[in-house]
């Protein structure tokens, strides 16, 4: 059994330290006597007494936790208060991450994450271990949980063993598959929206405006300006403070998120590595991947760009930190994604088949009733307020047809022999790729607007954990007989690819180091290959 | 395709008044503190009355709903895979093969252990909504349909779903 690298307990005490004192500074001032908070001294006390306590608990901490790779088993024995003992079956291994932030890298220690399918969290957190451990563990989980579903005797692993720390052999077949070009992270950083970033835009603002907004308006430096700062000219040039701010940050965010993002490929799984602060790497098993996903936001759309989410069953939903489909290319060339997209998935041409024009019909009178309900908002806010003219919102309607077009060329999908395609999103176009045999049902679903022009919508369910974003493979809008048709298909396709997998798993598995991702296209009838 | 016991449209109307019940006795209680509170002017309509009779028109859509949701509902057990239509506004047809059946729960609530009657759930390691309830059988049925279920789901034997 290994226990954690030493300084973590230095390092994890400090953050836990800022906690535990932070909160007793708060039981501090409320307890303190007189109730007014004022009494210096025994706040101090408590802060004392709350980091010490953080300093022991860590310790007794770092003292408790044992891990230890075996065979097919990853096991660890946790816990101060109550123990806990987890064996983690190495083929149920989805993801193993590596973060490291600059106080780490500075020590050489980096916290290892490994994910499952199961439960809602990252199963197992090792903080931390040193950098070599880490990266030996990343290698040998892998490796073992290949070796585990091979069946193979514990030859290979015993061998990457006492080669331990060598990482020539590991490195020889690593490919590289894609590394970001600074323009390419420079238009990233431009354009991404950071949700993150307002919050953080306000916070600096009022700092930096001494919580007085009105600081910040630059009354009589602005000569050009008719008559003094208004309300309104206030509250514009606060806005736009604000909208500066949370630009800035949320460009620098992003630039230092993906700095130096690197994605390579050794054997069956691909590695990615980022950050300019805190390092991110983390490997994706190829042979685990549930779903691609290719999406074109607007303005990369215009620069030709396109990004690529690799989803596999192990990142929970709204996980802070590892966002979902962290496994993924942030910004390529549209032609570079797509071709490695099917590098990993050999999913053929994208070639959609549209919904029905009566679908665009439907969209027409969807937005029109929208609309129709702001033109009837505008006449409230007329008739009460000294608003006038109400019907220029009626102008609207010329934008109706266009964005019903919009939306209906965006939309497709395709039911190939081995993957079923989905496109939708005018602003954030997405296509995703769910393989036949990643199925877990197909939906069929007909709402009672849908039902009116004998439409309907396909869902093919898979365990990818962004769907639950609400983002699962969807063809919508399909003519409801198709859409049986699809569905019937999806499933039959699903079936089919389970019995090939079933005949080709003894060869297929042990001729693994040599499998190329296409050779599956050996399965593939002529119209995909 | 089978359809559920008629009798399940007692648990689903009985869950359906009662919802409506404290729907509405929020909707006529917020109307009468409403009314008591002195605002600027007196409301222009009655508002207590038209409380109760929204609450009247909700309750009596929800019933009918329950009603005419087991009309629509139907399921089956096909050669590979358990088959099911629901749904009274949104019509669903789910397919979940029995390859990817991860586990099969019956369950049996206070309502339908009265009524005598019992749910199955069938779980699968899709992430949206494609795990399956099917309610409204038989304790009978609902032991054969999971011991059947489980059975198939072991023929079938795929491989890791993840």
């Amino acid at each position: 059994m290994k226990k954690l690298h030493p300084a973590s307990v230095a390092v994890r005490s400090l953050s836990r330290s800022l906690n535990t004192g932070f909160v007793f500074f708060l039981i501090g001032v409320v307890v303190s006597p007189g109730g007014n908070g004022m009494d210096l001294l025994s706040i101090l006390g408590l802060v004392v007494v709350g980091i010490l306590t953080g300093i022991v608990y860590e310790f007794a901490y770092y003292q408790r936790f044992r891990y230890e790779l075996t065979a097919d088993t990853f096991d660890v024995t946790s816990g101060v208060l109550s123990r806990r003992t987890r064996e983690l079956p190495l083929g149920r291994i989805q993801n193993v991450d590596i973060r490291q932030n600059v106080v780490n890298r500075l020590l050489g220690i980096a916290a290892v994450h490994i994910e499952t399918a199961g439960g809602g969290e990252t199963e197992v957190s090792l903080r931390y271990v040193s950098e070599a451990e880490a990266r030996r563990l990343r290698r040998q989980l892998r490796q073992g949980a290949r070796t585990d579903v091979e069946a193979e005797d514990e030859d290979s692993l015993a061998e990457t063993e006492s080669t331990g720390e060598s990482p020539a052999a590991a490195a020889d077949d690593e490919a590289l598959l894609f590394e970001i070009t600074s323009r390419e992270l420079a238009i990233l950083s431009v354009f991404t929206i950071d949700p993150g970033a307002s919050v953080l835009g306000g916070i600096a603002l009022s700092f930096a405006s001494g919580f007085d907004p009105a600081t910040l308006i630059p009354t009589g430096r602005v000569e050009g300006l008719p008559g003094p700062a208004t309300g309104v000219f206030a509250l514009a040039w606060g806005l736009f403070l604000f909208v500066l701010a949370a630009w800035v940050i949320s460009a620098t965010l992003t630039f230092t998120r993906y700095y130096g993002f690197r994605l390579t490929r050794a054997g069956d799984e691909l590695y990615y590595e980022r950050g300019l602060l805190q390092r991110y790497s983390g490997t994706i098993p190829l042979e685990k991947v549930q779903a691609l996903t290719i999406s074109e936001a607007i303005p990369f759309r215009w620069f030709g760009y396109a990004a690529l989410s690799v989803e596999t069953a192990g990142y929970a939903p709204g996980q802070s930190g590892s966002r979902g489909t962290e496994s993924a290319i942030p910004l390529a060339d549209t032609d570079r994604v797509a071709a490695l997209a099917r590098a990993i998935e050999p999913f053929g041409p994208i070639d959609l088949e549209s919904p029905p024009q009566r679908a665009r019909e439907r969209y027409m009178v969807r937005y029109l009733l929208v609309v129709a309900a702001l033109v009837a908002g505008a006449y409230v806010a007329a008739r009460y307020t000294p608003l006038e003219r109400w019907y220029v919102a009626a102008i609207l309607v010329a934008v109706v047809p266009v964005a019903a077009h919009l939306k209906w060329t965006n939309r497709g999908f395709r039911v190939g022999d081995r993957y079923f395609l989905s496109r939708t999103g005018v602003w954030r176009r997405t296509t995703k790729v769910v393989p036949h045999y990643r199925v877990q049902a197909v939906l069929h679903e007909a709402t009672i607007f849908q039902r009116r022009r004998h439409l309907a919508s396909v869902t093919a369910d898979t365990a990818s954990s962004a769907s639950f974003f609400g983002r699962a493979a969807t063809a919508h809008d399909v003519d409801a007989d198709r859409g049986l048709e699809v569905q019937a298909a999806i499933e039959e396709q699903l079936q089919e690819r389970l019995r090939i997998r079933k005949h080709q798993q003894p060869a297929d598995r042990w001729g693994q180091d040599t499998r190329e991702p296409t050779d599956d296209t050996s399965m593939v009838d002529d119209d995909e290959a | 395709m089978e359809r559920l016991t008629p009798r399940v449209r007692i648990v689903w109307l009985v869950l359906a008044v009662v919802r409506a019940a404290i729907l509405g006795g929020l909707l006529i209680g917020g109307a009468i503190a409403l009314s008591r509170i002195e605002i600027a002017d007196a409301a222009p309509v009655p508002l207590v009355p038209s409380a109760a009779g929204l609450a009247v028109v909700l309750a009596i859509v929800r019933i009918a709903i329950a009603w005419r949701r087991y009309g629509v509902w139907r399921f089956e057990l096909r050669d590979d895979d358990l088959y099911i239509r629901r749904g009274v506004f949104t019509r669903t047809k789910t397919v979940v093969p029995f390859v990817r059946v991860q586990h099969v729960d019956s369950r049996r609530s206070p309502l339908e252990r009265t009524v005598g009657l019992a749910t199955v759930v069938v779980y699968t390691a899709g992430s949206r909504s494609s795990d399956v309830a099917i309610p409204g059988l038989t304790p009978a049925r609902a032991e054969a349909l999971q011991e059947s279920l489980r059975r198939l789901a072991i023929e079938s034997e795929g491989e890791d779903a993840v």
